[in-house]
């Protein structure tokens, strides 16, 4: 989940479930609406409802500028620099 | 692309067999799509006649066109049955919809490739339904009956997949009683007035959503820069980050009014169920699927009898209203049955607990005794509400009266609801706002000309007291109805004030229709974030079927007519589309006596007014005005004339 000078950050607290981020990316990816399809993998604890996205291998932060990050209400996703 | 194909799953549950099958792009287009179809399929599937807790009653379960699809406010599932309510003394039931939110049941569906799920028959012994893509299966479900739906849903999710979604009865729906709901991902409350009856009467314990299938748009690039155009305008809203912070729990400066039962002082009722007890129970707030703004709520009580106790959905307002109503001054108490209502037995808050005030006090009052309650001593006390609760519930003693809502309760005992002190009941069902409060709007009327009297997704601005004419008047325009319509909405009245509420409300409801076939919610229409023209581009972008604003309100209107006909063909005509006698009545307050008044409270509203703003809605609907019902015109104007005969 990096590009040369890029990586995404997951503040998981900040997470509600919304799976804004997993349908951005096989939007992004492939044109269409899937979760499925997305570098994201949104785990989910049903009992207390806590979830967090967990990105996945093969995410190349949309060569630039990431959907998901641009896409989550909730700040759950950032970018930063890699130093 | 042409994304207009639909597919109805059709589940028997007395044989069994499940199938698969298409509705044509011509019907799809004709009535939307989603619960437009639902209405079709109710229409030309659904007998008139039947018993609601007969095999033969339908439930058509139709996911937002739009869920799915990132835009921020489309969650939204809308199911379509015959109601158990007892809606009038000789024993009709109206056939409505009922619609909620969700994170995953909507979404499941969709991925499964299910636009409409169509369950009929009656299983021989509990089961439930397991949707998966393209195929639905009845699974045992014995070994659930009798558990609490948080339970329920829970299990069926880890065995599932974390999206898995869930629609789940308590054990309220499975003694069939009137008042059951179904709760959706544990968050979301839906069928108020007894869907989880019906699905009880069909021995279904919960429907289980999950796919893996795409959902596409017809043109993506275009459909993704009107979502993205409406994400920056939530964004924008000066009212998100209290909203985000809060929920539904916000909104209280305007509740204290808007809700007030006038039982006690203002003052003592914020110190009891105010802001300060909202912020010390939110623990979290969580979002329907994809949204922006998060409404649901998860909770948790701290100190008191209670103390610990966690639940899910939405227990600010109702409780608050009850626990005035109840006299209950720990507000922690109140929550507690809104947590038993949701949680486990998957009952109506609102229903049971106004009925429970009515009979308790009632008794106090001598209007009842111990021959009516078969024994039982009705005291004011959380004792006994907690009894009552349970009673119905499971059908028990006095319970079993209860269980049958506001019309049995006059059957048995000869209390007549038009008496009770709080809300008001049309049809059979106890409205969530009272108008001496709230005043006259819009939504209030919807109440007693809808078929089935609950609000059902119309919220508009109006909804919020005292704003000024030009943000109505924005709004309305931009729903895309006629001109000379716009004129006649804003022409001011003696008896309905600034704005014409009887003909602005023939518009709102097909609005309504429109926002519950695509999947809108209320609380976008309500605070005029997703406009009626976004919802045309939204929806020609997402099916390839290009309609302007003006020309979804007109397919709106159709679908209306439709769920009105099928309402008439029960028997009900302009006789039940009464505005409750309650409002009529002043409500006597430590404050004040507060009158139905118009929405910018220049007249108190009298019958004859009433009256003259229902003879403009049917007008303006072009129905017969006397009778309340479409005319052969109307329905011929709106292509209807198939259903002609069969009236």
């Amino acid at each position: 989940m990096e590009n040369a000078q890029l990586k995404l950050r997951i503040n998981a607290s900040k997470c509600r479930g919304c799976r804004s981020c997993q349908l951005a990316c096989s939007f992004v990816k492939h044109g269409l609406f899937n979760p499925f399809k997305s570098y994201i993998i949104v785990e989910r604890d049903v009992e207390t409802e806590h979830t967090h996205p967990v990105i996945s291998e093969g995410c190349d932060l949309c060569g630039g500028k990431p959907f998901c990050a641009e896409i989550c209400p909730y700040g759950t996703i950032e970018v930063e620099m890699v130093t | 692309m042409d994304e207009t194909v639909e597919s109805v799953f059709t589940v028997d549950l007395s044989t069994g067999d499940f199938k698969k099958q298409e509705v044509d792009s011509k019907t799809v287009r004709k009535f939307l799509g989603g619960s437009g179809v639902g209405w079709k399929i109710a229409a030309d599937l659904l007998e008139p006649g039947i018993d609601p807790l007969s095999p033969e009653n339908l439930i058509i379960i139709n996911p937002g066109i739009l869920v799915g699809t990132l835009t921020p406010g489309t969650p939204k599932t809308t199911v379509i049955t015959k109601f158990p309510t007892i809606a009038t003394e000789d024993n009709k039931h109206f056939i409505g919809s009922c619609t909620s939110g969700g994170r995953y049941f909507g979404l499941g569906l969709k991925m499964a490739g299910c636009h409409h799920l169509v369950v009929t028959g009656k299983a021989d012994s509990p089961v439930y339904l397991r949707v998966t893509d393209g195929n639905v299966e009845v699974v045992d479900a014995s070994e659930l009956w009798g558990r609490g739906i948080e339970e329920v849903t829970n299990y069926l999710v880890n065995r599932e997949g974390s999206l898995a979604g869930v629609m789940a009865i308590g054990k309220a729906g499975e003694k069939l009683v009137h008042l059951a709901l179904t709760i959706v991902d544990k968050t979301n409350s839906l069928g108020r007035g007894g869907l989880g009856a019906v699905m009880g009467s069909k021995n279904l314990k919960a429907i289980v959503a999950k796919g893996t299938g795409d959902i596409k748009v017809a043109k993506p690039k275009e459909f993704i820069d009107i979502s993205n155009e409406l994400r920056a305008r939530v964004l924008e809203w000066p009212r998100r980050e209290h909203w985000i912070k809060l929920g539904l729990a916000a909104g209280w400066s305007d509740f204290k009014f808007t809700q007030y039962p006038g039982k006690w002082p203002r003052d003592k009722w914020d110190e009891l169920y105010g802001e300060k007890t909202r912020m010390e129970t939110v623990e979290e707030v969580i979002p329907c699927t994809s949204c922006m703004l998060s409404c649901r709520l998860k909770w948790k009580l701290k100190g008191g009898e209670f103390d610990g106790e966690i639940g899910f959905g939405s227990p600010f307002s109702k409780s608050a209203t009850s626990g005035m109503l109840l006299d209950i001054e720990d507000y922690r108490k109140m929550i507690h049955l809104v947590a038993l209502g949701n949680r486990d037995v998957g009952i109506d808050f609102y229903s049971i607990t106004r009925l429970i005030d009515f009979v308790t006090t009632m008794y106090q009052r001598g209007e009842l005794t111990k021959e009516d309650t078969g024994g039982m001593e009705l005291k004011r006390d959380y004792e006994t509400y907690l009894d009552l609760f349970n009673k119905t519930v499971n059908r028990e003693g006095f319970g079993d009266v209860l269980a049958d809502g506001w019309m049995g309760l006059r059957q048995k005992s000869g209390l007549n609801p038009q008496d009770y002190w709080y809300s008001g009941i049309c049809k059979g069902v106890d409205f969530i706002y009272d108008a001496r409060a709230s005043n006259f709007h819009p939504l209030m009327m919807t109440f007693f000309t809808r078929p089935r009297p609950h609000h059902g997704g119309s919220h508009t601005r109006t909804n919020s007291p005292e704003k000024p004419l030009e943000v109505h008047r924005n709004q309305v325009e931009r729903w895309g109805i006629p001109k000379d319509a716009v004129e006649r909405i804003f022409t001011p009245t003696t008896y309905s004030g600034k704005f014409n509420v009887g003909r602005y409300t023939k518009y709102m409801e097909d609005m309504m229709r429109v926002n519950n076939a695509l999947g809108i919610c209320v609380i976008f229409t309500y605070q005029a974030l997703l406009f009626g023209d976004d919802a045309a581009r939204l929806y020609s972008a997402a099916t390839g079927n290009n309609m302007t604003a003006g020309e979804l309100a007109k397919a709106g209107e159709r679908i209306h007519n439709l769920s009105k006909l099928v309402n008439v063909r029960e028997g009900f005509t302009r006789k039940e589309d009464k505005v409750p006698e309650l409002w009529l009545r002043p409500m006597e307050t430590p404050e004040g006596k507060l009158e139905t008044m118009d929405y910018y409270k220049t007249k108190v509203m009298a019958r004859e007014d009433f009256e003259r703003i229902l003879d403009d809605y049917y007008e303006e609907r072009g129905w017969d005005i006397e009778k309340g019902i479409p005319t052969r015109e109307t329905l011929q104007m709106l292509g209807l004339e198939e259903y002609l005969n069969r009236l």
